[in-house]
């Protein structure tokens, strides 16, 4: 909803005001330091988006592109950091996705740090016989060095995990939830809220 | 009887020889067995076929009955069995895979219907049996190795199977996390259940069963109780023995004796006692062990520390390794033994004090380059092997530094019985094969100091000798080893000086004999001192009484 609503505003002040608000949220719950540590990486793009709409149109396109791609990316930190992936898996399987996709969704969150780190292994070993992985030059140059074993690792982890998930009833049905999710009066009013400011928006942004 | 194979034979998909050649075995109730063999014997078959994975997940051709709790497994598919037969997988990380600890622990309840009432009460029994009450809200992969397998263990649990299978459990776990787990099992078997324990260590748990069965080439060879099977001609089925009875055994002693409290018993019934004394401090003099240091350190570090997203891992540590020494670093999961040997090439560069390698400062010195002087070879030859054939596998960290040495790599080749593999996959080998190619790269490039990363763990009798060999080469030629190790028996056995890390500290520093003799730093870090070292304490004592 939100990404809608920022996908339309086109004035910078608009946009700022966005964040500002998204930024008051920010604080409310506690994110700064996730947060500020998410901007090293969206900050980059941000600048330079910034910097391209700057140079090929005008610098108020350039500041909206900016500010845009930073608001939605915010807006999509915010709903990432208070959905965790079982509730986020758990409401999809209430509109009626089934119970595998649901579960690839959330499992392949979880599996990213855990690949991580066997990357990280996989370079530390490359490295520690001279393969120089250093630096964007270096991985790319040495590509087959990192990705070839993390590959092979890849697949075999995934063939256990497939056991793993098997020996613990994956594929059975009448599954149980522990945690059932239900729409409380106050995810009507939410939803009543975010559908009147986009018909507002809408409105006054069309009309 | 809870688990019988009824003349079982399998073989994987495209593969001629089989797995399991005609298994028969009962187990009853409430029994604790020990499933020990070396690498490829088909254990790890075996603990599939227990939970009906062979044949249902793996296919390929399955003969004979296998039944769990009364029920046939060719019959029943894995999601019937499961709750009768749990297994714990061998690689913690690849069986986790819920969001939080106790979504892991619930999950199969949940795959069972079961109300959530029932959920509860087995959580509670399960979280407190295996000590994860603490820890319940952490996502799984920010755990330690040894809280991981506990999760693992505590998600089979939960469903209370009549037959809990552990397959290598102790491989990855510190001496303290291996009494830990130890202890679970105990009150395990106290409540009834029945245990199979896949293992090559036979010391971590022979205590604590009833049965040892042997498997070689998919058959069991040899099967009872561990002190009858262990009074047997086992040799030749590559297991690693408890150490004392090894002992007992290269003395010419028969009797099989697991603790220290046996073996003086017996040593005093068969009037031993001095004359097996003097043998064991022959022994602990021996040459190989022995060694004077020359004056220039080629490892140097100094007030060495190393912060990690906010936690300090190593602290003002120092350390000299002198040319042709062996020394083998020690400590807990987490110690930061392996921050400090990443700093042994630069891998990790210390934010106070500094490290010289051959004289060259490592925050000042390329990675690529300190490593042609530093070999390493890591626990997982996995993490390194990429290319299309053993020989360039080898070759690799080599030609990168020129000029290499074609006679240097024919000889290691040779060394590493790597002759007849040369132009396979590496991809295709054993883990043991795939482990000696990752030795011979190491080496490829003669370096000076070589670093050894849990060599031990994971391996056979087989590969254990094997290392013992390749170690001697090395001392020979006057390499410098480092070993970071959890298998004290093999660090006293190779390492002629003991580091201790505890916290981030260097706690001692000094001779096997005399480190294990300081019972505060062993407390400290949490090790235990090798049986020998115990059995050769306790001479001491009864003749000082005497």
């Amino acid at each position: 909803m939100a990404t809608v609503l920022l996908m339309t505003f086109s004035h910078w002040i608009a946009l700022a005001l966005s964040l500002g608000i998204l930024i008051i949220i920010v604080l409310f719950l506690h994110l700064v330091r996730p947060w500020l540590k998410f901007l090293e990486n969206l900050g980059f793009a941000c600048l330079t988006f910034f910097i391209i709409a700057w140079l090929a149109f005008d610098l108020i396109t350039g500041i909206v592109s900016g500010l845009r791609l930073l608001t939605i990316g915010t807006a999509f930190f915010l709903f990432f950091q208070t959905t965790p992936p079982n509730r986020l898996s758990n409401g999809l399987l209430k509109m009626g996705l089934p119970y595998p996709f649901a579960f690839v969704l959330s499992a392949s969150m979880q599996f990213v740090p855990v690949l991580i780190r066997r990357a990280r292994n996989i370079r530390d070993a490359q490295r520690a016989r001279g393969i120089p992985i250093e630096g964007a030059l270096g991985t790319l140059l040495h590509l087959p060095a990192l990705a070839g074993p993390l590959l092979i690792q890849a697949f075999k982890f995934a063939d256990e995990l497939a056991e793993a998930m098997e020996a613990r009833g994956f594929g059975i049905s009448g599954r149980s939830f522990r945690y059932e999710l239900r729409f409380r009066w106050i995810d009507w009013v939410a939803v009543a809220i975010s559908f009147t400011a986009l018909t507002i928006v809408l409105s006054i942004q069309f009309f | 009887m809870i688990l019988r194979f009824e003349g079982v034979s399998y073989s994987y998909p495209g593969v001629d020889t089989p797995a399991l050649d005609g298994l028969d075995l009962t187990v009853h109730p409430g029994e604790s067995a020990l499933v020990a063999g070396s690498s490829g014997s088909g254990k790890s078959t075996f603990c599939r076929a227990c939970i009906g994975l062979v044949p249902h997940f793996h296919h390929g051709k399955f003969a004979g009955r296998v039944l769990v709790d009364g029920r046939d497994t060719r019959r029943h598919p894995v999601c019937e069995l499961f709750r009768h037969a749990g297994l714990v997988f061998q690689n913690p990380d690849a069986q986790l895979f819920n969001q939080t600890v106790e979504a892991e622990l619930t999950y199969g309840l949940e795959s069972l219907g079961m109300a959530p009432s029932e959920i509860e009460k087995r959580l509670a029994w399960a979280g407190n049996l295996t000590e994860l009450d603490s820890l319940m809200e952490r996502p799984p992969h920010t755990l330690s190795g040894g809280e991981k397998q506990r999760v693992a263990l505590g998600a089979i649990l939960t469903l209370r199977p009549r037959l809990l299978l552990l397959d290598e459990p102790f491989t990855h776990l510190d001496p303290e996390g291996t009494e830990a787990l130890r202890r679970i099992l105990r009150t395990l078997k106290s409540e009834g259940i029945t245990l199979i324990i896949v293992e090559h260590k036979l010391h971590s748990i022979i205590d604590d069963v009833d049965r040892l069965i042997v498997f070689h080439q998919g058959k069991i060879v040899a099967e009872g109780s561990p002190r009858q099977v262990l009074a047997g001609e086992i040799s030749a089925y590559g297991l690693n023995l408890p150490p004392l009875s090894q002992l007992f055994r290269a003395f010419g002693l028969n009797r099989t004796v697991f603790n220290v409290d046996e073996a003086i018993e017996e040593l005093k019934t068969q009037d031993l006692l001095r004359s097996f004394s003097t043998r064991l401090s022959d022994q602990m003099t021996k040459p190989s062990n022995r060694f004077t240091a020359v004056p220039h350190p080629i490892v140097e570090a100094e007030d060495l520390s190393f912060n990690y997203e906010g936690h300090s891992v190593l602290r003002g540590v120092r350390l000299k390794l002198h040319k042709g020494e062996c020394v083998a670093l020690l400590g807990r999961n987490g110690a930061g033994k392996t921050t400090l040997i990443k700093h042994l090439n630069g891998l990790l560069k210390p934010h106070r004090g500094f490290m010289r390698i051959l004289g060259r400062d490592t925050r000042k010195t390329p990675v690529s380059e300190l490593s042609r002087h530093v070999g390493f070879v890591w626990q997982n030859p996995n993490d390194q092997l990429f290319r299309p054939t053993v020989r360039e596998e080898v070759l690799t960290g080599a030609k990168i530094f020129h000029p290499y040495d074609p006679v240097w790599c024919d000889e290691l080749f040779n060394r590493f019985g790597l002759l007849p593999l040369l132009d396979r996959s590496p991809f295709s080998l054993s883990e043991g094969q795939k482990k000696r190619v990752s030795f011979a790269a190491a080496l490829a490039a003669k370096p000076d100091l070589i670093v050894l990363d849990e060599p031990t763990a994971g391996q056979d009798e087989l590969f254990r000798s094997e290392l013992t060999g390749f170690l001697a080469r090395l001392r020979q030629e006057a390499r410098t080893i480092a070993l970071v190790t959890h298998d004290l028996e093999f660090a006293a056995e190779h390492a002629n000086r003991w580091l201790v890390l505890s916290e981030g500290q260097m706690i001692a520093d000094g001779p096997p004999d005399e480190v294990m003799a300081d019972s505060t730093v062993m407390a400290k870090a949490g090790l235990r001192p090798t049986q020998r070292f115990q059995l050769t304490q306790a001479i001491k004592h009864l003749g000082e009484e005497n």
